[in-house]
């Protein structure tokens, strides 16, 4: 048969485009529902992958090889005494790499010895062997830590926190701080330790000072214990029999990187929850397109009849209407793209993460065609249907 | 004898329903090649039903219906659609050019569903306007011109592909008589041209300007006047 028609892939484009054109308020309100729905979930994707990556980077940075053992917990939030020999029967354990003891004093810090004694910010005195700094895996900001003849005088480390609180921010001239009734020079000043947020909170004082100075009873109340990487777990159960072997029930033993990697899950069941309401935007902006293209077959019922007349074929009709839904889809698909990218983008550099779009938020882009193609296919299919005569009856 | 452009033999389009419809009765009618033929009658006469089942837009409950000497009653859909495409031009009396797209895009869009390529088409649909004198409207939407350069328009689009025959249902129908004569006289130059044109009308002005004039009423052909080639 010589006399077939024809209808050129670019034409079909054109032909797709030309309807968006004609209504471009009702292409671009529908086409809106389809970028909401993409861009919600993109965007929850980016942001908590970026974030995650940043916890995961976090986690893999400080490591997971830091336990601390305490003995029990107190109702006043203070902290139990451990035996004297915990620290010494814990560095006999080999797989232990290093291990440090702090002690939790009942004296508060103040800026000066005018500031009045009820503002204490919530920073606590800590005694801590001079070991400590490598046990934490920790860094100094500013100055120097505690060494073992500095241990004996009024010196102190702050954590960072303290040091924030207390607004000490550079250690250029002697600075003093006033600890149970007596100055201590402050000799150092930490980096955040986001494992050990007690000790950013600490002013922290050596071993025999705080027995001379501050009426130190010499017991450990929180030990810090270095693992080696692959006997994490092995080192874990024997800590609490090691510490205190009379009651090792007593003993807890925590792995502060643990709240970083629930921190994850927690991430993960809220990002489910709002991937689904994307997902269920997404439909409500099929069901919105699907309609807008209802609306349309019945509006361009001439058209179709003169399209018909001029040799267009059923196929070539539905075609028509199919492609300009996959069209709006895809244009509301990829301004969603573009908006949950820019989001990301946008929070991902606010916090300082590095920025992640997932692969999954592509799949969002894809969903958005799909769901054209299934609101589109209907209409498209009536629009094949109507029978040229009845098309071209007008009004 | 050469043979006919357009022959309906005892064509009947019945509608079902309760009480059926007959549109057409058993009409026959042949088209030599190059006529200008009015068709002619009462509303609810068959004129319409006539023209769409003569441009293979519908199809006769009975009957046949040879087009350009090829039987269409074996045809489907979309061989139908193709025979249309390449053989057949309409003019509508709504125009129905399409508000989105320029007087000149409308016209290529005769040639659009035979694969013509776009550049081709404009080229054709800028010659088609100037044959219709409207080489200055290229450039301007349908809601810009005036009734009759609108028909002129859907004119152009119909002969661009320049089809064996042109279909025109009440191509004057919403025009003042000025503009419908003007219309008529351009349907009076592509019959000049070789077009085989078939007209409806009720006006009795446009039919009175065409060679041949044949009449319908309740669905049967009820006076021919006979075309020149007729016997």
């Amino acid at each position: 048969m010589r006399d077939t028609s024809r209808l050129a892939a670019a034409d079909l484009l054109a032909l797709a485009s030309l309807g968006l054109r004609m209504r471009r308020l009702r292409a671009a309100l529908s086409a809106l529902g389809i970028s909401i729905g993409v861009a919600a979930i993109v965007g929850v994707l980016g942001i908590t992958q970026s974030s995650q990556s940043d916890l995961l980077a976090q986690i893999d940075r400080l490591g997971t090889n830091l336990l601390t053992v305490q003995n029990g917990r107190q109702f006043n939030g203070g902290e139990a005494k451990l035996p004297t020999a915990a620290r010494l029967m814990i560095g006999h354990i080999p797989a232990v790499e290093h291990v440090s003891a702090t002690a939790l004093l009942t004296g508060a810090v103040y800026r000066s010895d005018l500031v009045p004694s009820y503002e204490t910010g919530g920073i606590g005195v800590r005694a801590t062997d001079v070991a400590l700094l490598d046990t934490l895996n920790g860094r100094v900001l500013h100055g120097t830590f505690l060494n073992a003849a500095m241990a004996n005088y009024p010196a102190t480390v702050l954590g960072f926190g303290a040091a924030r609180y207390l607004g000490i921010d550079r250690l250029d001239e002697p600075t003093r701080i006033w600890i149970g009734r007596r100055w201590f020079t402050v000799v150092g000043i930490l980096e955040p330790l986001p494992l050990a947020p007690e000790i950013d909170q600490a002013a922290l004082i050596g071993w025999p000072i705080a027995q001379s100075a501050l009426a130190f009873d010499g017991f450990p109340t929180r030990i810090y214990v270095w693992a080696a990487t692959d006997q994490v777990g092995a080192v874990d159960a024997i800590l609490g029999a090691t510490a205190n072997p009379e009651n090792p029930e007593q003993v807890a033993v925590s792995r502060p990187s643990d709240a970083l990697a629930a921190r994850l899950a927690v991430q993960s069941s809220s990002t489910t929850l709002i991937i689904g309401l994307g997902a269920i935007a997404l439909l409500v902006g099929g069901v919105g397109i699907a309609n807008v293209m209802f609306v349309s077959v019945l509006e361009r019922r001439s058209e179709i009849g003169l399209r018909r007349a001029l040799g267009a074929t059923r196929p070539q009709i539905a075609a028509q209407f199919l492609a300009e839904s996959l069209l709006l889809s895809t244009i509301g698909g990829i301004i969603g793209v573009a908006a949950g990218t820019i989001a990301t983008a946008g929070y991902a550099t606010l916090q300082g993460w590095t920025i992640l779009i997932p692969p999954t938020g592509w799949a969002a882009l894809i969903a958005a065609i799909a769901i054209g193609a299934v609101a589109g296919l209907y209409p498209a299919l009536r629009a094949a249907r109507l029978a040229p005569t009845d098309a071209l009856r007008s009004t | 004898m050469s043979k006919a452009v357009i022959e309906l033999r005892d064509v009947v389009r019945r509608y079902p329903g309760d009480p059926a419809v007959e549109s057409l009765r058993e009409v026959t009618l042949r088209v030599e090649p190059g006529e200008l033929l009015a068709v002619m009658g009462p509303s609810g006469s068959g004129k319409t039903t006539l023209l769409h089942i003569a441009g293979t837009l519908d199809r006769p409950s009975s009957g046949s219906v040879r087009i350009d000497g090829v039987d269409t009653s074996s045809m489907n859909d979309g061989q139908l659609s193709g025979f249309r495409a390449t053989r057949l031009g309409f003019v509508f009396q709504q125009f129905y050019l399409i508000e989105g797209m320029t007087v000149l895009d409308n016209v290529a869009a005769g040639l659009l569903y035979r694969g013509v390529d776009g550049r081709e088409r404009r080229r054709q649909a800028a010659v088609a306007l100037e044959r219709v004198g409207l080489g200055h409207r290229l450039v301007h939407r349908p809601a810009q011109l005036s009734g009759g350069e609108r028909q002129r328009t859907a004119i152009a689009r119909a002969v661009v592909g320049r089809p064996k025959v042109v279909l025109a249902d009440e191509p004057t129908g919403n025009l003042d008589s000025a503009s419908g004569i003007a219309i008529v006289e351009l349907l009076r130059d592509l019959h000049r041209d070789g077009t085989t044109v078939i007209v409806i009308t009720h006006s009795p002005v446009v039919a009175g300007a065409m060679d041949r004039r044949v009449e319908l009423m309740d669905g049967r052909v009820e006076r021919d006047t006979g075309g020149p080639s007729h016997a």
